[in-house]
């Protein structure tokens, strides 16, 4: 998608989902985060939680545009199960909150993401944004 | 007893925070353009908000190992925006345990004392 087909995070309303993404955290791809994080722990065979959720950051971007000026100011993460490398995951995303203030939107955006079997890691990432043009 | 965790420091390069876009997909400019992050109110470019939180999951895993990867829990505030060159420090204040849960408080402050992320992280106590 290109950008210039994206919304603006601050015109999508509460409760709206975004199209959902599946895809597979490689080993390679868990090592080039490490590498650029500068975390030298031993993850063994599963993926820091946080690398999952970084990544559905940067997915939703493919969905939404960001206007100059939006700061995510606040991060929730909950560790359900290990995140397994190089198994096919999916990732599920949804507006939780929305509310608007002086002209500038604060979005709460909900991301889930699971295995064939369960949720792995919820997170709930608070983004401030200009408000939409009307 | 409850587990002592030690605190991560990391000084972070406008080198890192370009790996860490192409690691993360995330290529915001305000991150890795430094002609376009100086005309914004920042003045110059931000390290990503999700980049500096690494610290506190790279403590804590330290710290729990891998109860921490499946039943670790984090609520955190982005304070202030982290620079090239600011050196981070991670860091968890005194434990308190409720049941199986141990939380604890914690941050991520650069050099000058600046609280850049604050909030709290939990873990379920091994079995």
């Amino acid at each position: 998608m290109t950008a210039a087909a994206r919304t603006s995070i601050s015109a999508f309303p509460r409760g709206h989902e975004f199209q959902a993404t599946e895809f597979r955290l490689s080993q390679p791809d868990v090592e080039a985060y490490l590498e650029a994080t500068g975390d030298r722990n031993a993850y063994g065979d599963a993926a820091p939680p946080l690398c999952a959720v970084a990544l559905a950051l940067s997915a939703l971007q493919d969905q939404i545009a960001l206007p100059e000026g939006s700061l995510h100011t606040g991060q929730e993460v909950d560790h359900l199960a290990l995140v397994p490398v190089g198994a096919p995951l999916r990732m599920t995303t949804r507006v939780a909150q929305r509310s608007e203030r002086q002209g500038i939107v604060i979005s709460v955006i909900e991301f889930e993401v699971s295995d064939a079997a369960t949720v792995l890691v919820r997170a709930r990432s608070t983004i401030m944004a200009p408000g939409a043009a009307r | 007893m409850s587990t002592p965790v030690a605190p991560v420091m990391r000084t972070l390069t406008q080198a890192q925070l370009h790996a860490y876009a192409d690691a993360s997909g995330d290529h915001n400019p305000i991150h890795v353009d430094p002609a376009f992050a100086a005309t914004t109110p920042f003045g110059g470019t931000i390290a990503h908000g999700m980049l500096v939180l690494t610290l506190i999951g790279d403590m804590m895993f330290a710290a729990h190992g891998p109860a921490w990867l499946a039943s670790g829990r984090l609520k955190v505030r982005f304070k202030a925006p982290t620079r090239p060159g600011d050196t981070v420090t991670a860091s968890a204040g005194e434990a308190k345990q409720s049941g199986e849960v141990t939380e604890y408080a914690v941050q991520c402050a650069n050099q000058r004392g600046e609280v850049l992320i604050e909030g709290r992280a939990s873990v379920l106590a091994p079995a």
